[in-house]
């Protein structure tokens, strides 16, 4: 019995000896079939297309399109035509415009008519959800901005709004000779006489703005200024403003793959691939919103007119607004006293005198908001677009501040105050970066850079192989694999982007990667010397070659996740696939070629060879 | 002339010796000449156009400044015919005028490839970014490497670190080439690289200062570095092959990232072999520093 157990024991070491289970093989090979699937929508690439949405009428036939853009000498690849849109995929990437323009005769509506890139891959690929690897404007060409959004002009606004209350407040409680002063866009002096205009100053300011710090100043002054708290939930929100007001603009440029982000604390990237005249799009962006309340007027009851709401429906309002977006100063969502959804708005005392007097007349009618958009169409005309965006009843008397209730869900309350403050917190933006990369030069980075991962790629494999012999097949083998998870992952992962310097990243990669491997080799090949066998050799070099690998790509690793955390847009793309690549040739370098190894030299018990 | 295990602490005394004189050379080439900031440090426009390759620049500069009223650098790019225009942003309230109208009257085919606008205060924040990268990629390292190695050892690593990216800094100054953020990218990753090469040779002496305390440190050191000959210079040399292939093939985006490179990978590999093991010898780095404390079983 004692000896039957000594054998098992002896066996059992066997197996664990450069043996890899089957389920590892299993993990291994289904990683790099699903990374291989998801990498090859790359290959294929984009097609240009021209989409058209049905929004209020339906598109035409797909057959009806197919020989309109025949006659005009243009290939259609294919046409998707769906309930709610028609995608027209062209065989010709240059001929995009030149179809939007054929198709802009075809349809009613030109706005439903926007440029887009479908993938080229086989349709089963796709129904798999695998995509192309997204390309940044380096490498597809367009128009990229950065706007400086000037919170300090809002900050400004509030405390200007500020000092108008305060200067009632002297009035109605009769305190003289005081005087307030915007010293800085954040900060007020408010010079008093007293200590008791002092304190009722103080008072005023800790109950009805109690986003404002009151502090004593030189004799009986008191210092005032906006609470750090504050000043960043404005920022945000004027940021959140401008970034909805710029999605929407872009919309209706008709691209379809825009992207507008905020960037920092107070900048907005805006990237439009495919655009090449920045002007048109400067021309969007640079558009003025304005904001008005009108009073609902029943026909014939003098001078009124008509504007849409949001469903098309006329609504009658007066001629004259009531009162300005511009005296707007604030106005946000919040839950009310029944739990149910409102918006509070805050006016400037003029903007409060004025809606109080025309509530006080009209309490128990309707009141309009009207939110109408300035901007410049591409010949350079200035045009208007007008909208009313909520009805509501007066219930009271309003003043400076009030709130509209029956606004629905808490959901539609922010949207509206988002778009109140489109009239208010209106703070200047400025362009403060432009890169416009042409669509040959992106075509040529794309080339260029893929020449050079292919040339690089080359001479390493040839390399490997000459020098490490049946090792380097393996360290090609890893390589290989290597490169494949990193397209599969740059793919998959949602906002990874490829940039220029993100390939430079990656032939960079193919360089670094078979380190690992090298590392385990030289180590095998020391073992080897030593006198151990094959198989023991593996296993050792394998084992202390560990330990170096990590130490070596973890310090580069520091640098790729700094890098991605502190740079900007395309060097971001070079720290995402140094530091993708990293990961995956520790997976490959280890995991792969560890497997492979196994396999082939795992029971090779000879001493004194050579590799 | 051999390089043998007798004579190779002289040899590395040698090469850090020409180390540290190129290092000096390289920081007094920084303070004197300074670097050639790129559009995306300073702010400024640069536009690149293809015109017929028979127009020379000195046709295109005149016009530019007429139109522009201010100096334009004209510089040739890879390819005959096409250009790079550097310019500063015109004043406020004053329009860009267009290229192809200023340049209308030697050439109407006239294609701008990219153009690029970059306000002065973005160009500052890009490069106070750059300079926080370049801080906290240090700190970080040296994080890490003073938690993995006894400081001695750390040392060199850590010299042998600077002395890459200084001597980078140092080509950078002496050839005037462009110094944007893609260059900066490539000094992080030498820094990541050159640690890479050090942290290796250094793992050798670690394991060898444990396993052989009776040896001599130079003995050691020259022991680690003939241990890990072979990998270094076949890494370094692939890696400097597929760089030298973005050099090549890269384009003109590419050529400063390719060239920063290719460069720090060298004197990356030499800087660990030199200084990185040398210092440690100077600080007096000896196998006690290595071996297993005695615990005391006392509080």
């Amino acid at each position: 019995m004692y000896g039957d157990l000594r054998m098992k024991k002896q066996i059992k070491q066997k197996q664990i000896f450069n043996h890899y289970s089957a389920w590892k093989y299993i993990v291994l090979v289904v990683t790099v079939l699903v990374m291989l699937l998801s990498a090859i929508p790359t290959w294929y690439g984009e097609d240009a297309a021209v989409q058209i949405s049905a929004k209020n009428s339906p598109a035409p036939s797909a057959l009806a399109i197919q020989r309109q853009l025949e006659a005009s000498g243009i290939t259609v690849k294919r046409i998707d035509q769906q309930a709610d849109k028609t995608v027209i995929v062209l065989e010709n990437d240059n001929q995009q415009t030149q179809a939007k323009t054929v198709l802009s005769n075809v349809v009613k509506d030109k706005s439903t008519l926007t440029l887009a890139l479908e993938p080229a891959a086989p349709l089963w690929l796709q129904n798999m959800g695998f995509e192309p690897i997204k390309l940044g404007l380096d490498l597809r060409g367009g128009v990229q901005f950065l706007l400086d959004v000037d919170i300090d002009q809002v900050y400004k606004a509030q405390g200007a709004s500020l000092a108008d209350e305060l200067r009632q407040l002297f009035r109605k409680d009769g305190i003289r000779g005081a005087r307030v002063e915007q010293s800085d866009a954040d900060h007020l002096i408010v010079k008093v006489n007293n200590s008791a205009a002092n304190s009722a100053v103080r008072k005023f300011v800790k109950t009805q703005y109690p986003q404002w710090q009151a502090t004593n100043g030189d004799g009986n002054s008191v210092l005032l200024a906006m609470k750090d708290a504050e000043k960043t939930e404005l920022r945000n929100l004027t940021v959140q403003q401008n970034l909805q007001t710029m999605r929407s603009r872009i919309e209706e440029l008709g691209i379809t793959e825009a992207l507008v982000q905020r960037q920092g604390e107070n900048r907005i990237r805006i990237e439009l691939p495919g655009v090449q005249d920045p002007a048109a799009a400067k021309n969007v962006i640079g558009a003025t919103a304005s904001l008005a309340f009108y009073a609902v007027k029943e026909q014939g009851t003098g001078s009124t007119m008509e504007l849409k709401d949001k469903q098309g429906q006329p609504v009658r309002v007066g001629r004259n607004p009531i009162l300005g977006g511009d005296h707007i100063v604030d106005a946000r969502a919040s839950f009310g006293e029944m739990g149910m959804a409102e918006v509070n708005i805050t006016l400037d005392s003029s903007g409060g005198k004025i809606m109080s007097d025309f509530s006080r007349d009209n309490v128990g009618k309707p009141m309009a908001t009207s939110y109408s958009e300035y901007g410049r169409d591409s010949e350079g005309k200035t045009t208007q677009t007008n909208e009313i965006i909520s009805v509501a009843t007066i219930q009271s008397q309003l003043g400076m501040r009030f709130r509209i209730t029956g606004t629905g869900s808490m959901d539609e309350a922010q949207q509206l105050a988002l778009l109140l403050r489109a009239g208010s917190l209106t703070a200047p933006v400025t362009i403060v970066e432009e890169r416009t990369i042409g669509p040959t030069l992106g075509a040529e980075n794309i080339e260029n850079g893929f020449a050079a991962l292919g040339l690089g790629l080359g001479v390493t494999l040839l390399f490997m192989a000459v020098w490490y012999r049946r090792l380097g097949w393996v360290a090609n083998v890893a390589l290989i694999a290597n490169m494949i998870m990193l397209f599969g992952l740059l793919a998959l992962i949602p906002g990874a982007v490829l940039t220029l310097p993100g390939i430079a990243g990656l032939v960079l990669t193919v360089g670094m990667a078979v380190d690992t491997n090298v590392l385990i080799f030289e180590r095998i090949k020391d073992k080897l010397k030593e006198g151990r066998s094959m198989a023991q050799a593996i296993d050792r070099g394998f084992s202390s070659a560990i330990g170096t690998i990590f130490d070596a790509n973890f310090t580069t690793m520091i640098t790729a996740v700094v890098l991605y955390a502190i740079g900007n847009g395309p060097i971001q793309g070079f720290a995402l696939t140094l530091g993708l690549g990293l990961l995956t040739s520790m997976f490959t370098g280890i995991f792969a070629s560890r497997a492979i190894i196994n396999l082939v030299w795992g029971r090779d018990s000879r001493r004194n060879i050579r590799v | 002339m051999i390089i043998n295990m007798k004579n190779a602490t002289k040899w590395r005394y040698f090469t850090s010796a020409v180390s540290i004189t190129l290092m000096l050379v390289s920081i007094l080439l920084v303070a004197t000449k300074g670097l050639n900031w790129g559009l995306d440090f300073t702010g400024g426009v640069v536009s690149e156009v293809q015109l017929s390759s028979k127009i020379t620049s000195s046709e295109i500069e005149p016009l530019l400044k007429a139109g522009l009223h201010q100096d334009v650098a004209v510089i040739a790019s890879g390819e005959p015919g096409r250009w790079v225009l550097r310019y500063a942003i015109p004043e406020a309230g004053q329009e860009l005028p267009s290229i192809t109208d200023m340049l209308a009257p030697i050439s109407t085919d006239i294609t701008v490839l990219n153009t690029s606008i970059v306000g002065p205060q973005v160009g500052q924040e890009l490069a106070d970014q750059g300079g926080l990268a370049l801080l906290v990629c240090m700190l970080c390292i040296l994080g890490y490497l003073s938690y993995r190695f006894e400081w001695r050892l750390a040392s060199g690593s850590l010299f042998a670190l600077l002395h890459d990216v200084v001597f980078v800094l140092g080509f950078f100054a002496l050839t005037q080439m462009e110094f944007n953020l893609t260059v900066l990218a490539a000094v992080l990753a030498i820094l990541g690289y050159s640690l890479n090469d050090s942290i290796i040779i250094a793992d050798r002496i670690r394991e060898l200062l444990i396993a052989k305390p009776k040896w001599s440190i130079q003995k050691i050191n020259n022991e680690a570095i003939a241990a890990t000959f072979s990998r270094t210079m076949v890494t370094s040399g692939t890696t400097l092959m597929t760089v030298g292939a973005l050099w090549l093939l890269g384009g003109g985006p590419l050529e400063g990232f390719a060239i920063a490179m290719f460069i720090g990978i060298i004197t990356g590999t030499w800087s660990s072999i030199s200084v990185g093991t040398t210092l440690p010898e100077l600080f007096g780095l000896k196998p006690e520093h290595y071996l297993p404390k005695v615990v005391s079983e006392e509080p």
